[in-house]
């Protein structure tokens, strides 16, 4: 179900609907594992991660991914509703998510060699601590104002 | 060390230890043996050319004194045969390159002390066949190897068991007292001469050096005549041989002094008699080849052995394995220079010629240019290895080195590098299913002629096993399990050499028929666990040391209750060493092939592959274990990891299909943003929390 808020028709922006909660919900339950096994393990100076740390990184990855889809095709329209910083904020953590994903993926394919794969995981990690920066801030503007 | 050669002085000692004084012969023997002429370390010559000097030189004895072969006829018209000692290469060589300097080299110094022992290498394997024994051998310590001595074995029957493939030296040369002692073995060199590096085996040019004479040699324990003999200079100058000599001697008489002379080959020498000597520097592939082929495609390599692709690409071994005058090879392995110490010699040496060049400098400052550009130096020794000819050393220096191109690697996330050596995916056969029969030179004694060699041609050696080397890589091994006879004692268990199991174990070990000896000249049959029994049975009687045992295969076998028992056992735990060569080309290394599915699959080589243990019982009684597992790797983890990569499709998939949804929105609200007609944020519009 739909609502809008009390303005003109021009102006009307929806309200946060199923797919966008669910979509948001996904995004965060997806990211939790990952960011627990890849920040995790880089702030214990455990890298590179391997068994269960990875298989658990990776095998989360999808969920990330979907939901932060779900995120990108059902917020934009809503997410005006929640005022300029979080606009700033929401618009800087869909484009690091997907910095996370592409450098998250590329290096399955053999389009990179060493100094590409290198740069990728570099990438990779810095993309993720931004990406949980954001969201942090991001979830922090959305909170309740009086 | 003291690395002069062997002097027998045995006219001298002959006239004084007559009569009454010849039981004072050891002593007076030990005197002129510390005392007597010993190779001088020379100032090393050099042309400072890339092209090889012409060695053309005066052939000196083990004296010091120069080999000059009579005229062909004497002054009444005779015909005189150009008799003389064996020539000396620490005198011959070593008057213009610094011996005891290169007798510290990797390849002679492995019984020195304090010489790191380094990486893994292949051991010397005593191999006896009848009594079934493959006992792995190194003076270095290597853990799962014996040092000679701890299994009564004098340093001269090693000598005798593997100088056809040692090159003299270390050993082969040892401290004059030693010579002089009451180890009737040792002493025996006081007859035969010591060992000397035969410089020839490796900086021949041309190959023409004689490996079966110089083996025949060392059996006949003419060891002082061996690089004479195997460099063709000449020929015994008499038939028997320094072995019959040894055999006759009887101690505290006088050594005999009749020993056999060269028969010089005249031609060899010029009107100075000079002998021209065809050498190199840079030693030919096909000489180390003798010491260090290894050849798993048994029967007929020529249609599946390709080499070694730098060999193809016109390398040679030594363009890698490079040493200074100090023969300080390089193995090549990642982490070597940590086994590399600068000697205090190599410093002093540096120094000098510091000091040559800048008088100014004072001793304190040279020593300690000197010890800093040798610091330098041994950085060099990183940029020999795969890695660093490849990608260069850690300061991003070196890299392409010998033409060496840049790996692109394509598609391999980095942690690999982290988990596996370079020769993981490029070296040795490409992995199979089960692990292959490797015949090496040092094991097998290729190079010298012999029988057409066998799947079970002792000692049995098993490539390439998976293991993890000194720094925690995945790298491929060869793998050998120790055979032997030994007694078991507070779970040690002490190897029997072969000659006292023969003795012990009489006709309880089987006797091959002469009928089966063309057909099997190997004896490779197994032993059955009731000859096993019988053996053991034999060896007990009067042993109050421990328990007879034997073990093959993984195994440790034991006499119980009367019934022949088999278990796992710590001392039965097979022996590995890295493998670096053949290295495969970039498009028949792992991976190279079905990628990620190589190593990433419910069957892949490198973790499920089968290890089965080799010796010679039966070959379903040995320990089977699969690579991980010899690894120690969590089999769970393992298999759980293969099959994501089932699903690892699918993964790309739907992420990328995400990543390019993700984008069209980013790319639309940019271009919505581009033409000013976004929604403006908080503007007249009430904010709603997340609820």
């Amino acid at each position: 179900m739909t609502t809008t808020t009390s303005l003109p028709e021009s102006r009307a922006i929806p309200a946060l609907g199923a797919w966008a909660r669910l979509g948001y919900l996904l995004m965060l339950l997806g990211f939790l594992p990952v960011a627990a096994t890849g920040i995790g393990t880089f702030l214990l100076g455990q890298v590179p991660m391997s068994h269960w740390i990875l298989m658990a990184h990776v095998g989360a990855s999808p969920a990330f991914a979907l939901g932060l889809t779900l995120v990108a095709l059902t917020w934009p329209s809503r997410e005006a509703r929640y005022g300029s910083i979080s606009w700033f904020f929401f618009w800087l953590m869909l484009l690091a998510g997907l910095v996370v994903i592409l450098s998250g993926v590329l290096p399955m394919t053999p389009l990179l060699g060493t100094e590409g794969q290198h740069l990728l995981y570099l990438t990779h990690r810095y993309s993720g601590i931004a990406f949980a920066v954001l969201v942090l801030l991001h979830l922090f503007s959305l909170r309740p104002r009086r | 060390m003291s690395v002069g050669p062997f002097l027998p002085a045995p006219t001298l000692c002959a006239r004084l230890v007559e009569g009454s004084l010849q039981t004072l012969f050891p002593l007076l023997l030990g005197l002129v043996l510390v005392w007597g002429p010993q190779a001088p370390a020379a100032e090393n010559l050099g042309t400072e050319s890339r092209m090889p000097y012409r060695h053309v030189i005066p052939l000196r004895d083990h004296n010091g004194d120069m080999i000059t072969p009579p005229a062909a006829f004497d002054e009444q018209g005779k015909p005189q045969e150009p008799r003389g000692s064996p020539y000396s290469t620490a005198r011959t060589c070593g008057k213009c390159h610094d011996y005891p300097s290169i007798s510290q080299g990797w390849h002679f110094n492995a019984a020195n002390e304090g010489v790191p022992a380094g990486r893994p290498g292949e051991p010397w394997i005593l191999t006896d066949p009848a009594t079934r024994t493959q006992l792995p051998l190194s003076y270095r310590g290597w853990e799962g190897t014996f040092r000679p001595p701890d299994v009564g074995m004098s340093d001269y029957d090693f000598l005798v068991a593997f100088a056809r493939h040692y090159p003299g030296g270390g050993v082969g040369e040892p401290p004059k007292e030693r010579m002089g002692t009451n180890d009737v073995r040792m002493r025996r060199m006081q007859i035969t001469g010591a060992l000397e590096i035969d410089c020839l085996i490796c900086h021949n040019r041309h190959g023409d050096y004689d490996h079966e004479a110089r083996y025949k040699a060392v059996l006949s324990e003419n060891f002082k005549w061996a690089p004479t003999i195997a460099s063709e200079l000449g020929v015994y100058g008499a038939s028997r041989t320094a072995k019959a000599f040894a055999d006759a001697w009887r101690p505290p008489r006088p050594a005999a002094t009749n020993l056999p002379p060269i028969k010089y080959e005249r031609h060899r020498f010029d009107s100075g008699n000079h002998v021209t000597f065809d050498v190199t520097s840079k030693a030919a592939s096909e000489s180390c080849y003798y010491c260090h082929t290894s050849e798993s495609h048994l029967g007929d390599s020529r249609w599946h052995a390709d080499g070694d692709v730098h060999i193809r690409a016109g390398m040679s071994c030594v363009d890698c394995h490079r040493n200074g005058i100090d023969h300080q090879i390089v193995r090549g392995y990642e982490g070597e220079t940590k086994d590399r110490p600068i000697r205090a010699e190599a410093i002093t040496l540096r120094a000098k010629l510091l000091l040559r060049d800048d008088p100014a400098l004072t001793e304190t400052d040279a020593l300690r240019f000197a010890e800093s550009r040798l610091m330098e130096d041994l950085g060099k020794v990183e940029t020999l290895s795969c890695a660093g000819c490849h990608y260069g050393s850690t300061d991003g220096q070196s890299a392409g080195r010998l033409g060496a191109p840049l790996p692109h690697h394509a598609g391999l996330p980095p942690i690999h590098f982290e988990i596996l050596t370079c020769t993981a995916c490029h070296s040795g056969p490409v992995p199979g299913n089960a692990t292959e029969i490797v015949h090496t030179s040092l094991a097998h004694k290729l190079g010298l002629p012999a029988p057409i060699r066998g799947e079970n041609t002792a000692p049995a050696i098993v490539q390439s096993v998976f293991l993890r080397d000194g720094n925690g890589k995945i790298a491929p091994h060869k793998m050998v399990w120790p055979s032997y006879w030994g007694v078991l004692s507070n779970t040690v268990v002490t190897p029997l050499l072969p000659d006292v199991v023969a003795k012990a174990a009489g006709d309880k070990l089987p006797t091959q028929a002469n009928a089966d000896v063309e057909r099997d000249p190997y004896n490779t049959r197994p032993l059955t666990d009731a000859q096993i029994r019988d053996v053991l049975g034999a060896l007990a009687p009067g042993r109050t040391n421990g328990e007879p045992v034997f073990l093959a295969a993984g195994k440790l076998y034991r006499v119980s209750g009367g019934e022949l028992q088999s278990e796992e056992h710590a001392a039965a735990r097979p022996y590995a060493w890295a493998l670096g060569h053949d290295v495969r080309p970039a498009s028949q290394s792992v991976g190279g092939v079905k990628g990620c599915a190589d190593c990433h699959a419910d069957d892949s080589p490198i973790y499920f592959g089968t290890v089965a243990a080799r010796g010679p019982v039966d070959p379903k009684s040995g320990v089977t274990k699969d690579h991980l597992e010899l690894r120690g790797d969590d089999r769970t983890v393992v298999s759980t990891f293969a099959f994501t990569f089932k699903f690892r499709p699918m993964l790309k998939v739907i992420t990328f299909g995400c990543a390019v949804l993700i984008l069209g929105v980013l790319l639309g609200r940019g271009l919505v943003f581009l033409s000013g007609t976004r929604s403006t944020p908080g503007r007249g519009i009430k904010q709603e929390p997340l609820s």
